[in-house]
């Protein structure tokens, strides 16, 4: 009973103290939007950009066996249990304008990652990624390989075998882990307040919104947290059959 | 076209190393009981093991000669495989699924899948075309894998266990099927099987695999006839006996003796038909030169007769008719007497 309580009644209190009647003036507020735009922009950034690093290193942690494997995997799947603060500062060190990386990056290329909406894309891939690389994988490894050599036997090239038998073999996987790794992008906060800022319209994603408007207009920050609610109530439902209906 | 294959690998437990060679057109069973190496000795051959050792020919063409680094991947060998459980993609329907081969080899995908509706004609599966493989029967899926395998047109036929799973009566007409397909089959075909049955029915040569070796090869009928291993020896239901013959007399090395009628010498193998053994319940008089003892071990009804399971340091089956198990009281167990002519025996070099 009291895990349910501490658990739900404050999400009950969101919703009951939501400031309804104003919701569609709220929503046409520039700053609402602004954040809201990014939020969506950046998190499926983060998204593709995991998707596309995260499901091959996926397939290689399932499939190849390599000296330091173990070491390499825990050190991918590590973001998941640090706190983001650290992440966002460990990415400082890494990508800032004197970082190991990042003053190279910026001496080659002009770019500089950290307070832009880059920065934030990758503060969110950081954190988020791990999610996708653990359930894709999870998924690679109860898929049957020999599928896979079938597909070979067949004629098929490397490529095409990952485009026309795992990849659809794994979809359930790869759906859930785009999910859970996009929920993830989308909530953001220690990350990417630490690297990217809290620059209005650049940086400023909705969690950041939150926080701040918290104090200014706090039916805003009632707002934002609604939508995310939501949104997190949305991936739920998408992943009924792997969270809620373990039978 | 012939195949030539040295695989000697190790995986787990298992140390592979088995040499085969097989003609075009001919069609060769392996068979062995589980845990031999059949399912690893045909993945190294389709490539999807890299050996360690050895060498692979096909058609005269180096597959795979780890001594000069040299490696034909899976997916460039003209090697059509029919895999134990189908693996046929679920995702995709029956006629994509034959498809798939000429797609990947370069066909576009409507040739390609016009092919593979002429083929799923072939294999008797006119209609089904459109079909998901979970909504095919095992003999309908047997019947998809064989035409996804056969329609890249290989140089080679790899069947793993092509029969298992199947219902009996699938198992009949599917069997009289794939005899057609092979007899058509230009190339070498190897077949592993666990079931004789399927050998006997489907095979030129039989090859038997145990513990990653080759114990015997040879036409179906000798195998039969001559085991060279007690594996076969009960797959073929003869007793099998291993030992150093003076003048017929065979020293089996535990105690006992078989007395042949011929007079070999030398380390033989020696085979007694179940039928040719008798039974009493007290030591036998008169003619049978061979007269060994032990206790009744089991009971097998095999056909119209029943096979007795006699235990001693050389064990030995007699087969005797039902009316035989009443009259001798069989069924309590105890002491048996087993007798048989030498001329019931009969020895072969080892």
């Amino acid at each position: 009973m009291v895990a349910i309580a501490v658990l739900a009644l404050p999400l009950l209190g969101l919703i009951v103290r939501a400031p309804w009647p104003q919701l569609p003036a709220l929503l046409t507020e520039e700053s609402a939007q602004a954040a809201l735009r990014l939020s969506l922009i950046t998190s499926l950034l983060a998204l593709g950009l995991s998707t596309l690093l995260g499901v091959p290193l996926a397939w290689l942690f399932a499939r190849r066996e390599f000296p330091g494997k173990a070491l390499l995997r825990a050190l991918c799947v590590l973001p998941m249990v640090l706190p983001p603060v650290v992440g966002g500062v460990a990415l400082l060190l890494a990508f800032g304008r004197r970082g190991l990386l990042g003053q190279p990056l910026a001496e080659l290329t002009g770019i500089t990652l950290p307070f832009s909406t880059g920065g934030v894309v990758l503060a969110e891939a950081f954190v988020a990624m791990p999610f996708l690389i653990v359930t894709v994988e999870s998924g690679l490894r109860v898929m049957d390989p020999r599928y896979e050599d079938a597909a070979a036997t067949l004629g098929a090239s490397r490529w095409m075998v990952f485009r026309r038998v795992t990849l659809p073999l794994i979809r359930p996987s790869l759906g859930a882990g785009m999910a859970l790794c996009w929920a993830r992008a989308l909530g953001e906060f220690g990350a990417t307040i630490t690297f990217a800022g809290n620059l209005p319209g650049r940086t400023q994603t909705m969690p950041l919104a939150v926080y701040l408007q918290l104090e200014t207009s706090p039916d805003a920050a009632y707002l934002l947290s609604l939508i995310l609610l939501v949104v997190s109530v949305v991936v739920l439902v998408a992943l009924r059959d792997r969270f809620l209906g373990a039978r | 076209m012939s195949l030539h294959a040295e695989v000697a690998l190790r995986l787990g437990t298992l140390e592979l190393d088995a040499t085969l060679d097989v003609a075009a057109g001919e069609v060769v069973a392996i068979l062995g009981p589980n845990g031999s190496g059949k399912t690893t000795l045909l993945r190294a051959i389709a490539g999807l093991l890299p050996l360690p050792a050895g060498r692979v020919e096909l058609g005269g063409e180096v597959l795979e000669d780890p001594q000069r680094g040299l490696r034909v991947p899976a997916a460039q060998r003209a090697v059509g495989v029919v895999f134990q459980d189908h693996l046929l993609f679920p995702h995709l329907s029956a006629v994509d699924n034959v498809a798939f081969g000429l797609q990947a080899r370069g066909t576009s995908r409507r040739a390609a899948r016009q092919r593979a509706a002429a083929w799923l004609e072939r294999v008797h599966l006119p209609g089904v075309g459109s079909a998901k493989p979970r909504a095919l029967s095992g003999g309908q899926a047997q019947r998809v894998a064989l035409a996804r395998a056969l329609a890249v047109d290989p140089a080679l036929l790899l069947l793993d266990e092509p029969l298992a799973g199947l219902d009996v009566e699938a198992q009949l007409a599917i069997r009289h099927e794939l005899r057609a397909h092979l007899d058509a089959f230009t190339g070498p075909c190897l077949l592993v099987t666990h079931q004789p049955v399927e050998a006997i029915t489907l095979a030129d040569r039989l090859v038997i695999l145990e513990g990653g070796r080759i114990v015997q090869q040879g036409p179906v009928d000798e195998v039969a006839r001559r085991p060279r291993s007690s594996w076969v020896a009960r797959l073929v239901g003869l007793n099998l006996y291993r030992g150093y013959a003076r003048h017929g007399s065979i020293d089996l090395g535990s105690g006992h003796r078989l007395l042949a009628a011929a007079p070999v010498n030398g380390e033989v193998f020696a085979v007694v038909h179940p039928h040719a053994v008798a039974l009493h319940r007290s030591r036998p008089d008169g003619s049978p030169r061979n007269v060994w003892s032990g206790t009744i071990g089991g009971l097998d009804v095999y056909g119209d007769r029943v096979r007795v399971h006699v235990a001693s340091a050389a064990p030995i089956v007699a087969e005797v008719t039902p009316a035989a198990v009443t009259d001798l009281d069989l069924g309590r167990g105890g002491t048996i007497w087993a007798s048989f002519k030498a001329s019931a025996v009969e020895p072969y070099q080892a």
